[in-house]
């Protein structure tokens, strides 16, 4: 029997076999090429493979929200502050569903660390990050591979200043300017886009589907914006700090899509649906599976009158700002959809309810653009908001100066480039694969952004064989980043061995060549030729750590 | 982009039936069709009307068609890919740029073509009985193919050997993603229908290769050129192809014994057939009609056998044909 299933699929019975998650190259080019990487690595010191590809939102679904998973390869959407860290790796959410410790990983030094870092401020904050990471690079609940850099192309023919902003975010989109001549009456933007998630589904709750993009931000208002290295007050005209409380001042006459008024009740409902999905109705809460992290650092919200809301925060005002960028959502209409469904016997089910999943919940928000057409894997409409508040005179903010934006799901990344050089689009809305990106085609031009993403292979560590250290770290070991910077990458990418970017990471995790704890079994005799993998020595690390081989050493016996 | 390409590939298949049609069918078959096609048309409407149906129903659940598949999750991508490894990557071996040229305007255009082809083929014989087989064949082809679909999760050898296939269609053609995803999605694999109806067509150009032999010589290498191409272009697993293949044979003989037990003539009897001879006779009065051969009579034994010796006479026929 063994020799037939290994005839057939190349793995003894008793073999270790492991399931590696990832993107198909349609989806993501890189991925998978990453996960054919490792998979040729582990299949040379005796451990089977199933590599199993799913589409952008499947794949989220199966790790975020329903935990079923060996480990998978993907891009994580990282963070512009490093506090992501504590909603991704503290061990008081890895029984919960959705971005917060899918992992399920349990370090009580880590968690120590990232409740320091959320207190303190200044270098103390640094530093708290810095021994943060340490332990992450140490203790392996996913292995960082390299933060690829964010590119667009766009078309300057019939829209300037894609350079003002980032275009992964709401302001991107904003303060566009359209070529009067170019259009005759409506100014449309066509945008690009290669993940079909937001045509499918648009509830800003909704884990498996929100991953980057504008999309959210577009509809919904938050109470600041990010912009490049501030965070400017948008819904809010401004806001004070008293030690760790906040007073916001809401602007004057915001409206909703549906023409019902923004107010100070909204801002705090949205706050406490956050907190709990089911807004009290059973005794055990149910946390949304987005926002965890910046939601948990409030503590208390009070809509003071109809423009004044206080919160008081659990954290450093730094950090406690952060959850101001989440989306105001009308309390009018979700709490009567919260209400509908527990009313209609739906069990608030931590992450995974429907309200936290449907499509169903109108898409009503009080952002610059209203939700006008959606259609499936095909495509999203939005039509710009005349009574935004960006459109006033004297507000200092970009405002939308199109009228509508279109956004068209295809198939992969050069589909994309082929329809702005057709003429057919003008902006390429998803982070182009470094395949496509050779040289620019004429009369586009490449518009590259401030990248916080990077790919991984994120590990269960609540099952074994990942739920073991040492596993973790010899197949870790297994990755090497430079080769792959270089041949799946085209060099578009830069190693890493930390989430974080820029001036956050510590001096002796900086990319010097070579991961400090985990670094790649590189056969040191065959100097010439790096990238090659030192089996011998690889086999000998998972002997030494209680993994068995079998008699002819050849491959590791499941325990 | 996509009205560009359909319009591109509707000129090539009318140019290329503009070509075949006449050499092919004979100017004598089509004349007689031009007397006859009321009543073929009567005949083979409900098959055509059954077609259009399972189109329409393809053409409505495509878009849900996914999400259910992902809600019954039964992912055969890995168990594919530990079975067969990389064996499509054997092609490879053929490849260059005249290879490419060639498998690609087969996978695209040839297969059309040896869609639409037989259809008016068959449109052009006096017995219907072929055509109704054909349609009723494309029917069930696409009918197990869609459940298929539904049932399995599936992605192409290209999904996931993103290198290994120098010849993956899309990269070098990647508009013609743009008509293969409207009628199909990157999860629908396995079976291959291309293989499948190709091989349905070409069992059918088998059987018929007495009235059409030109076509059977047409049909037979594009249909293998057709299932090779899903391979060499990295589209589909080996397992597809032969599960497309063994898709073809199963709707063949099962179109055969449906075709039978319903058909028109079978239910009412020879009455129906008696009067359409009878219309063929006066219609044969007026104008010269293109018999149907005694081969025809011999594979679908209902046709009328009242008419006068057919061109291909003077080879014996050998009876019935297995």
């Amino acid at each position: 029997m063994d020799r037939i299933q290994r005839l057939i699929t190349g793995a003894a019975s008793d073999q270790l076999s492991i399931t590696i998650l990832t993107l198909p190259t349609d989806n993501d080019r890189q991925a998978i090429k990453i996960a054919r990487q490792l998979e040729e690595n582990l299949k040379a010191v005796g451990i089977n493979v199933r590599i199993e590809p799913r589409a952008d939102a499947e794949l989220l679904q199966t790790v975020l929200l329903e935990h079923d998973f060996d480990c998978y390869i993907s891009r994580h959407p990282g963070g512009y502050d490093p506090d992501f860290l504590y909603e991704t790796f503290h061990s008081k959410f890895a029984p919960e569903a959705g971005w917060q410790n899918p992992y399920g990983f349990v370090d009580t030094k880590l968690d120590e660390l990232l409740e320091r870092q959320r207190s303190t401020t200044g270098s103390e904050r640094k530093e708290a990050i810095g021994e943060a990471l340490d332990r992450l690079a140490q203790t392996h609940p996913i292995v960082p591979i390299c933060v690829p850099d964010e590119r667009r192309l766009v078309r300057t023919d019939r829209f300037d200043g894609w350079d003002d902003h980032h275009l992964g975010t709401r302001l991107g989109y904003l303060g566009l300017e359209p070529d009067e001549n170019d259009f005759e009456d409506e100014v449309v933007l066509n945008a690009v886009i290669t993940d079909s998630s937001p045509s499918r589904n648009i509830n800003p709750l909704a884990a498996a589907y929100r991953y980057r993009g504008p999309f959210i931000d577009l509809l919904y208002d938050s109470v600041a914006t990010r912009d490049d290295d501030e965070l400017r007050p948008w819904l809010a005209e401004s806001w004070e700090w008293d030690e760790s409380v906040a007073t916001i001042t809401l602007r004057s006459n915001c409206l909703f899509h549906d023409g019902e008024p923004v107010t100070a009740d909204d801002v705090k409902f949205t706050y406490d649906l956050l907190d709990d999905t089911s807004l009290g109705d059973r005794d055990g809460q149910s946390p949304a599976p987005r926002y965890r992290g910046v939601g948990d650092a409030v503590e208390s919200v009070t809509a003071v009158d109809d423009r004044t809301v206080r919160m008081r925060f659990g954290t450093s005002d730094e950090v406690g700002e952060l959850a101001f960028t989440v989306p105001i959502l009308p309390k009018h209409i979700w709490k009567t959809a919260v209400k509908d469904r527990l009313e209609n016997g739906a069990e608030p089910i931590q992450g995974t309810w429907d309200l936290v999943t449907t499509e169903e919940i109108p898409p009503i928000g009080s952002g610059p653009f209203a939700l006008t057409e959606q259609e499936p894997r095909s495509h999203l409409r939005f039509e710009r908001f005349d009574d935004h508040f960006t459109r006033r005179g004297y507000v200092d903010l970009p405002e939308p100066r199109v009228d509508e934006i279109a956004f068209h799901v295809e198939p992969n990344s050069s589909a994309a480039v082929d329809q702005l050089e057709a003429g057919n689009a003008d902006v390429t809305g998803s982070i182009l694969g470094s395949e496509t990106v050779g040289d620019v085609p004429d009369g586009l031009e490449l518009v590259e952004s401030e990248s916080w993403t990077f790919y991984h292979i994120g590990f269960n560590v609540r099952n074994s064989p990942f739920s073991n250290l040492h596993f973790r770290r010899n197949v870790a070991r297994l990755i090497d980043r430079e080769s792959l910077v270089a041949d799946v990458f085209n060099e578009q990418a830069s190693p890493t061995v930390t989430p974080v970017t820029g001036e956050w990471i510590p001096d002796d995790l900086e990319w010097d060549g070579s991961a400090p704890y985990a670094p790649f079994f590189r056969d040191e005799t065959n100097s010439g030729d790096t990238g090659e993998l030192d089996i011998e020595q690889a086999k000998r690390e998972f002997e030494r750590h209680g993994f068995q081989y079998d008699e002819d050493g050849e491959y590791i016996v499941r325990s | 982009m996509l009205a560009e390409l359909l319009t591109q590939v509707t000129v090539i298949i009318v140019v290329l039936l503009v070509g075949f049609v006449p050499v092919c069918i004979g100017r004598r078959r089509l004349r007689a069709t031009r007397h006859e096609w009321r009543d073929r048309m009567r005949e083979a409407a409900p098959v055509a009307g059954m077609v259009l149906v399972v189109l329409l129903a393809n053409r409505f659940t495509r878009q849900r068609l996914p999400d259910i598949s992902w809600a019954i999750d039964w992912n055969l991508t890995p168990t594919f890919y530990a079975i067969e490894g990389e064996a499509i990557i054997w092609f490879q071996q053929f490849a260059s740029p005249p290879v490419t040229q060639y498998f690609s305007f087969v996978y695209i255009y040839g297969y059309v073509f040896i869609l639409v082809f037989p259809v008016i083929a068959y449109f052009a014989l006096s017995d219907t009985r072929p055509l109704r087989e054909l349609l009723s064949a494309y029917a069930l082809n696409y009918l197990i193919g869609l459940f298929l679909y539904l049932l399995v999760i599936a992605y192409g050898p290209r999904n996931i050997m993103p290198t290994a296939i120098e010849t993956v269609l899309y990269d070098f053609r990647p508009q013609y993603q743009y008509l293969t995803q409207e009628v199909n999605h990157n999860t629908n694999v396995f079976p291959s229908l291309h293989t499948s109806l190709s091989a349905t067509i070409a069992i059918f150009a088998y059987r018929t290769r007495d009235e059409y032999p030109i076509w059977f010589a047409v049909a037979a290498p594009l249909a293998a050129s057709i299932a090779v191409s899903t391979m060499y272009l990295g589209i589909h697993w080996a397992i597809d192809v032969v599960a497309g293949i063994t898709l073809a044979v199963g709707t063949v003989y099962a179109a055969d014994r449906l075709v039978g037990r319903w058909s028109l003539a079978e239910d009412f009897g020879i009455e129906v057939d008696e009067y359409a001879a009878r219309i063929r006779r006066i219609a044969g009065t007026s104008a010269p009609t293109d018999p149907p051969s005694p081969a025809e009579d011999d594979e679908y034994g209902e046709a009328d056998g009242a008419d006068v010796e057919g061109p291909s006479s003077d080879e014996p026929s050998t009876g019935r044909r297995s």
